[in-house]
């Protein structure tokens, strides 16, 4: 199977998973969405995990509101970007019910606030002093929120995911026009942050975390459109110190069919990490025979 | 649209430019609470030098008696660039510890949510605070991450979610860091609550304080935890031109304290060289704490004694103190 690497971080998802369920952020703590989606994910296909996952599952449809969207956590009563995760999660769990198109319907309403007509018009008089295309619509964190990178690319994901059956016309517009807004707001370094290349005249760095995600918003582009970009995430890898950064990029470059080489199998544990579930989940999956093709729209493209 | 008008509705640029859309008048300041708000100067020239002995000294001045309480030490930490000083440093959080365990504090715990990382734990570990501060890593909470319940209504919102380790703690200590900020003119104690927002909600940036103005989401957070906060600016060494990530360190050996964040603010940013009835924040805030230097009881040093104006990029020059 997958190593050491691979299975320790398995056995310590499998060893957190909450009684209702779900996984918190960390051991002990109450479930999350974010989490628990990410475990699954991970989780997703390995023997014994079934039943857990099913469990998982029910407990994550208990949180989806007549909207259609998700919430973040039992505790709070508004709907998030979290909603992309769960039609992703649906996806690779074979259902295509109504509940799920609904949610599909949320994402497709849901335009980040800086697309309004008042914020077109100042950037159509100049009055913004900030280097932003606000022609494209991306997704946000929120509903009437501005959008950023990182709910745009999971949502990228899940309308690749679930568009090919349903409402394919409006998905196929929102998917090519978020996947612009992606590359409108690449940074002058060549890679991405959470959302905005400048301020104010001064060009602003990229994080290698985004910079990997961003590569996940774009799949399906090509080796040849993506060789600038190919190169900053690389760069990051190997300069990063970020454990949760060095995880996004391995699974944005290997869902792009990059070649790196696996991870060591007995690094030091660090104590500050090594009980963030989040982190275990988002590491499993970046694994060489971890499950990162889910978040392809083939699948298993890679 | 000048940048200060501008930047009086934003932190980002996405959302603030957006909310750059609406005006602003120059705010009348008030006199503020009845009284005088004490606020310590204490001279530390480097991050070497014995900082519990100064934040004990610096305490003593502000007559805070933290005995039997839970303490939460809120650090800035935003982003690590080894060429500069984006982050209060590790020896300041340390020694903070040991001030606040030797004055007979029940519990103290650190807990910080970065606005734009959700790697917090690197970037703790990046800064240094795991090798800085002894446990850090069962003493620490990403805010980010953590548990939340609601307070009911709060900045427009039927439900708004805090922190529980927030909600749990009976003091919480800003121990910011002395900077310039590109859309608030500084930040400093009062701005250092935007962490305490959980991104897990919010998201990265968290964008719901934007849309409500940033300096209306510093007072409205002040608002709300001022009757248990206390600050400890690092200003051993700031960060002065285009801050909070991209300016240039500043020594200024200083570290500023006291109970009332508005006073605090306020002298910190004399000791910059800015003028404090000219920022946002403050002018909304000054019914909550001092900002006018009659009604600010200055312990130890003297703001003319450690004054030193830090650079300001072009579109704050009018900031400046006279």
């Amino acid at each position: 199977m997958g190593g050491l690497y691979l299975e320790s971080r398995l056995d310590f998802l499998r060893r957190t998973q909450n009684a209702d369920g779900g996984w918190g952020y960390f051991p002990g703590k109450g479930s999350w969405f974010e989490p628990t989606a990410y475990a699954m994910l991970a989780l997703h296909g390995r023997p014994g995990s079934e039943a857990d996952l099913d469990r998982a599952w029910k407990l994550l449809r208990s949180w989806q509101l007549a909207d259609g969207s998700f919430r973040p956590s039992g505790q709070v009563r508004e709907g998030t970007w979290v909603t992309a995760l769960a039609v992703t999660l649906a996806t690779v769990r074979g259902v295509d019910d109504p509940r799920v198109r609904h949610s599909v319907d949320w994402l497709l309403q849901v335009v980040g606030a800086e697309h309004d007509l008042a914020m077109r018009a100042a950037s159509f008089f100049h009055l913004i002093k900030t280097k932003l295309d606000v022609s494209h619509e991306g997704w946000p964190w929120r509903n009437g929120n501005a959008s950023w990178i990182e709910p745009t690319v999971h949502t990228l994901v899940a309308l690749k995911k679930a568009g090919k059956q349903y409402r394919t016309a409006e998905v196929e517009y929102r998917v090519r026009d978020g996947e612009k807004l992606v590359w409108s707001r690449r940074c002058s370094d060549g890679g991405w942050n959470c959302g905005n290349p400048n301020v104010l005249n001064f060009d602003l760095p990229s994080y290698p975390e985004t910079t990997g995600l961003a590569l996940l918003g774009l799949d399906g582009w090509s080796e040849q459109q993506l060789q600038g970009t190919f190169d900053v995430a690389r760069r990051f890898r190997s300069e990063t110190q970020s454990s949760l950064a060095k995880a996004w990029l391995q699974i944005g470059l290997r869902c792009h069919g990059q070649q790196l080489e696996a991870p060591l199998e007995s690094a030091p544990e660090n104590p500050l990490t090594s009980k963030d579930i989040m982190l275990a989940a988002i590491q499993a999956l970046g694994h060489p025979e971890g499950n990162y093709r889910l978040f392809l729209a083939a699948g298993e493209k890679a | 649209m000048t940048r200060r008008k501008f930047a009086g509705f934003t932190a980002a640029a996405i959302a603030g430019t957006y909310a750059g859309l609406k005006l602003q008048k120059p705010p009348k300041l008030p006199d503020g609470p009845a009284g005088k708000s004490p606020v310590a100067i204490i001279r530390a020239r480097s991050y070497s030098d014995d900082l519990v002995s100064r934040m004990l000294a610096g305490i003593r001045e502000c007559g805070l008696d933290v005995r039997g309480k839970r303490i939460l030490l809120k650090p800035n930490l935003v982003e690590f660039d080894p060429a500069t000083v984006i982050n209060t440093d590790a020896a300041v959080i340390a020694a903070a510890l040991e001030t606040f365990e030797r004055l007979g504090a029940s519990e103290v715990k650190i807990g910080e949510g970065p606005g734009h990382r959700r790697d917090t734990l690197d970037l703790a570990d990046d800064a240094r605070y795991r090798a800085a501060v002894p446990k850090f890593e069962t003493l620490f909470t990403d805010l980010n991450r953590d548990d939340v319940s609601s307070i009911g209504s709060f900045a427009g919102e039927s439900d708004f979610y805090f922190p529980h380790t927030v909600l749990a703690a009976d003091l919480i200590v800003s121990l910011a860091k002395m900077k310039t900020h590109h859309w608030a003119g500084a930040t400093l104690s009062m701005k250092n609550f935007f962490g305490v927002v959980p991104g897990s909600v919010y998201g990265w940036p968290k964008n719901k304080l934007h849309y409500l103005g940033i300096s209306e989401s510093i007072v409205a957070l002040n608002r709300q935890f001022r009757s248990k906060a206390f600050a400890i600016v690092d200003g051993v060494v700031g960060m002065e031109g285009n801050g909070p990530i991209q300016g240039t360190p500043k020594p200024t050996g200083v570290l500023v304290m006291g109970r009332d964040l508005v006073a605090v603010d306020s002298t910190c940013a004399r000791i910059m060289g800015i003028n404090p009835e000219k920022l946002t924040y403050l002018a909304m805030a000054a019914d909550l704490g001092h900002v006018h230097a009659g009604r600010i009881e200055q312990r130890g040093e003297t703001i003319a004694s450690v004054r030193t104006n830090f650079a300001l990029i072009d579109e704050y020059k009018d900031l400046r103190l006279a």
